[in-house]
């Protein structure tokens, strides 16, 4: 009788995990580690070895503006889903079935509508002409339309309609997790609706809303398509520069430095995702 | 003697440092009701699933019929098991989780589906044979898991505490089932549980487990009534240990002087004594005596707690050394003024007694 | 009272106010798109002064249009059929492995989806200039795979830790061989994920805008770069006929999908 003849089922385990790695790992190698890293390496050494590319970027006012409006997008996008996605999620989780299940179906519809298809209807809806202004410009509200596309309300529009699935779906689950009995065990003590709220259900659901707004703002930071369409020249976001440096100006060696840039902050903020949330649910997973 | 059926040989299983099996031999006749028998980590489930093939062992061998099966993998061993977790496979209706292992055998279809109706007749699920998994109870689903256990005629049954999620009336239920299932097929079973009732209950033979080493193996009587260590007198039934010490032992009966002074002849001694050595005398709750014409050794005890649990009362009283006691008469044969006198003597038959090494 | 819905008072009237004017808010575009592409107005006003057909006529008729559809169609089949696959096999790893390391292979595998897309699409695009895979279907489908691949392990590896080992086990007690039980009781059981991991990553390749802006050649464009290359120049509402049969297609996949995983789960 030889043990290492044996067959058993534990003992098959281990070979037969790595080895189911093994294509993904490559293809996540061959086709992703690669060719970041080369784009890295391009970073310090197009057109030139050296970290000139870096200087250029930091040390020039037109390129600090960029970063700066990234941000603010960013974080303007952020704020204003988290004010719009909270009693939305607050409803969400507390409705009747049959309800909840249509608004689901209207997230999930938007959600899954082709990116560029939504983006294309709110620049029809919300260009100078458009049903938006008119409509406005006809209720006797306003005399002159609005200037609502090509600049930060375009974007602030277009980006939170396509982050709030992002901040509401994950906030229900947060919401639905808080025992309703705590919050009628605060009103037995005494708490008012105002003071429940303050002291009981925002800072209960503030891990969802903290989790929900760092990804919303890393999704931001790095969205391409719809400020490019929404935004206006004045406001260019980091992404749009970086695809235009490469695109139309040719210049590797100053997009992959930017391009480096972004990913050092995404992985960054990413990281202290991780912390806060723990790695599957950063990445959005079970 | 006669080759036994099924053959444990010193089997061994380390996990790194930690030995969680040590060299284990059992033999097992064909038909026997065998259970492993002893608290969580004993080593119990290791053994079963070194039959079963989910665990190598480190050294020993396992012998079906005299051949080895530690090369046979775990799919060609024709064991059948029935699982601590459900196990049904969700997509499958009833009749094809018990048709399962038999389509894997490429049985012909007539075979199958005759197979089928006898097992689900022997489990009395018959009407239940298009159900899916997710629509039965959890008793129901176990006797599925039994049903397919069954259904390819294995040798032997494992069973990995099969009952261990279900309430206690449904387990009492299904324990009976179980029996007559063994009874009509004749098939040899190795159950392990935690429990001892369960263990009494269903076993010919049970083996107590006790840090990866049987502790004692014998018939469930065999175990109450002579357990071979402390342990086993204290994981089979309910016992009282009251401290002794011991004086001298004639011809297996020992005399020892307890805490208060008394002396109390005629003990089983298991194993040799010293004089004046430590000692634990076992008795159990159920065998003391209150009626006064009660013969054997006496115990002055003070009464300190009287509950009515049903078919028995529970007494808890404190003997003169101090220690607390449990005693358990038959409520039919106790008159409710027997324990009214506080302080009073209670009686029992130190042969039914055992004096154990401190 | 917070958390019950049926005791909030006059505070339950205003949130489900603001909740139906967010849930306008995202339907708003789906449904003026839709209306927009019967319109006959040539600039899109609204309401409309007439209905037609003629937008998906001149869609149609265009056979750019039509070749991109398909071209998408074909890579957004391959991409899914890949990253089931690869995902699957990663997902056992993943889930079933003892190996070490395990968590930071699974955080690797999952960074495409982290990183913003225009960083992997310069990177995948100076690669394959080099590799001469640039506007080929086949560098389509290898970088549309590495951005599909988190899409397809999440629900592959969820459905699988929900999945008890043990049920495994049984099958190989039955006499099934470890790969039949994988194959005929494992996957079965967990075929809500990998249905649901199909769906995503065919999603992901299908609606994919900035690496094929990159990758894209004149004679190999996916549907979403043509979108963008008629964005750019005006806002012709043959875009609008073409966006609202790619919401229909996206509602016709809800339908697929929740009528799926309800036959699969009863």
């Amino acid at each position: 009788m030889s043990v290492e003849a044996q067959q058993g089922i534990a003992s098959k385990r281990i070979p037969a995990g790595l080895g189911g790695l093994l294509p993904a790992l490559t293809l996540i190698g061959l086709f992703f580690v690669v060719p970041v890293l080369a784009l890295l390496l391009r970073s310090v050494t197009d057109p030139a070895p050296g970290l000139q590319n870096y200087a250029a970027l930091l040390g020039d006012g037109t390129y600090a503006r960029v970063f700066f409006n990234t941000f603010l997008v960013a974080a303007v996008v952020t704020i204003v889903t988290v004010l719009v996605a909270f009693p939305v999620a607050w409803m969400l989780a507390i409705m009747p079935p049959a309800l909840a299940s249509v608004l689901f179906g209207i997230i999930i519809l938007s959600m899954w509508t082709n990116l560029l298809t939504r983006t294309y209807a709110w620049m029809v809806l919300l260009q100078r002409t458009g049903v938006i202004n008119r409509a406005l410009m006809g209720a006797g509200i306003i005399d002159q339309p609005l200037p609502l596309i090509n600049n930060l309300t375009g974007v602030t529009i277009g980006m939170v309609y396509i982050m709030l699935p992002f901040m509401i779906l994950p906030l229900v689950g947060t919401l639905r997790a808080i025992d309703p009995m705590t919050l009628r065990a605060a009103a037995l003590c005494g708490a008012s609706p105002l003071a429940a709220f303050r002291r009981i259900l925002l800072p209960l659901s503030l891990p969802g809303i903290a989790a929900g707004g760092l990804m919303v703002f890393v999704m931001s930071l790095g969205y391409f398509v719809t400020p490019a369409l929404l935004g206006g020249t004045s406001n260019m976001m980091l992404a749009e520069m970086i695809a235009q440096m490469i695109q139309s100006l040719l210049n590797w060696g100053l997009g992959s430095a930017a391009a480096f840039i972004l990913l050092v902050v995404t992985m960054a903020l990413y990281a202290l995702q991780i912390r806060l949330v723990g790695a599957r649910r950063a990445a959005g997973g079970a | 003697m006669t080759e036994p059926f099924l053959s444990i040989r010193k089997l061994r299983k380390a996990f790194g440092a930690f030995t969680a099996v040590h060299d284990v031999t059992l033999d097992i006749p064909k038909g026997e009701f065998l259970t492993f028998l002893g608290p969580s980590g004993s080593g119990k489930s290791t053994t079963l699933y070194a039959i079963a093939g989910f665990q190598d062992p480190t050294s020993g061998d396992v012998l079906l019929q005299g051949k080895s099966l530690l090369s046979v993998p775990s799919h060609k061993r024709n064991i059948g098991m029935v699982f601590q977790r459900y196990t049904l496979f969700p997509h499958l209706s009833v009749a094809e989780n018990v048709a399962f292992p038999l389509r894997v055998r490429r049985r012909p279809d007539a075979e199958v589906k005759r197979k089928v109706a006898d097992m689900l007749a022997l489990v009395r699920l018959e009407s239940f044979a298009e159900r899916l998994p997710g629509a039965l109870s959890g008793g129901q689903q176990q006797r599925v898991a039994l049903a397919r256990a069954l259904a390819y005629d294995p040798p032997i049954l494992l069973m990995d505490e099969p009952l261990s999620a279900l309430d206690k009336k449904l387990r009492e239920e299904i324990q009976t089932e179980i029996r007559r299932i063994h009874r009509e097929t004749g098939v040899t079973i190795l159950y392990v549980t935690h429990d001892q009732e369960e263990a009494l209950h269903l076993s010919d033979r049970i083996a107590l487990f006790r840090d990866g080493r049987i502790e004692q193996i014998g018939t469930g009587e065999d175990l109450y009534l002579r357990p071979a260590t402390d342990f086993v007198a204290g994981f089979i039934g309910n016992s009282n240990f009251l401290a002794a010490e011991h004086l001298e032992t004639v011809n297996g009966a020992a005399t020892v002087r307890l805490g208060d002074g008394s002396l109390i002849s005629g003990i089983n001694a298991n194993g040799s004594f010293q004089r004046g050595q430590k000692a634990r005398l076992m008795i159990r709750p159920e065998a003391f005596r209150l009626d006064q014409g009660s013969t054997g050794a006496e115990l002055a005890v003070e009464i300190v707690d009287v509950a009515f649990y049903g078919e028995r009362r529970r007494i808890v009283a404190r003997t003169g050394a101090g220690q607390e006691i449990d005693i358990r008469p038959t409520s039919a044969t106790l008159a409710t003024q027997d324990v009214e006198t506080r302080h009073r003597p209670v009686f029992f038959d130190p042969g039914a007694a055992f004096l154990f090494p401190a | 009272m917070l958390l019950d819905y049926d005791r909030l008072g006059w505070l339950k009237v205003v949130l489900l106010a603001f909740t139906a004017m967010v849930a306008a808010f995202l339907l708003l575009p789906v449904v003026f798109i839709v209306l927009l592409s019967f319109g006959s107005s040539r600039w899109l006003a609204f309401p409309p002064p007439g209905w037609t057909l003629k937008w998906y006529q001149e869609l149609f008729a265009d056979p750019s249009w039509i070749e991109a559809a398909l071209t998408s169609a074909r890579i957004a089949t391959m991409t899914a059929i890949l990253a089931v696959a690869i995902g699957l096999l990663a997902s056992f790893a993943l889930v079933r492995g003892t190996f070490r390391g395990r968590e930071i292979l699974r955080g690797l595998l999952l960074t495409p989806m982290v990183l913003p897309v225009v960083v992997f699409a310069i990177a995948i695009y100076a690669f394959f200039l080099r590799m001469g895979l640039g506007g080929t279907t086949l560098g389509f489908v290898i970088a549309h795979t590495v951005l599909a691949l988190p899409f397809a392990i999440i629900p592959i590896a969820t459905a699988l830790e929900g999945f008890d080992k043990s049920i495994e086990d049984a099958a190989i007690v039955c006499g099934a061989s470890p790969l039949q039980a994988k194959l005929r009781i494992t996957l079965p059981s967990i075929r809500i994920g990998i249905f649901s991991a199909a769906i995503f990553s065919f999603l992901a390749s299908w609606d994919e805008v900035v690496v094929a802006i990159f990758m894209a050649s004149p004679t190999l464009q996916t549907l979403p770069v043509k979108i963008w290359g008629s964005l750019r120049s005006d806002l012709t509402p043959v875009i609008a006929a073409a966006s609202s049969l790619l919401v229909a297609l996206t509602l016709a996949l809800m339908v697929v999908t929740a009528l799926l995983r309800r036959k699969l789960q009863t």
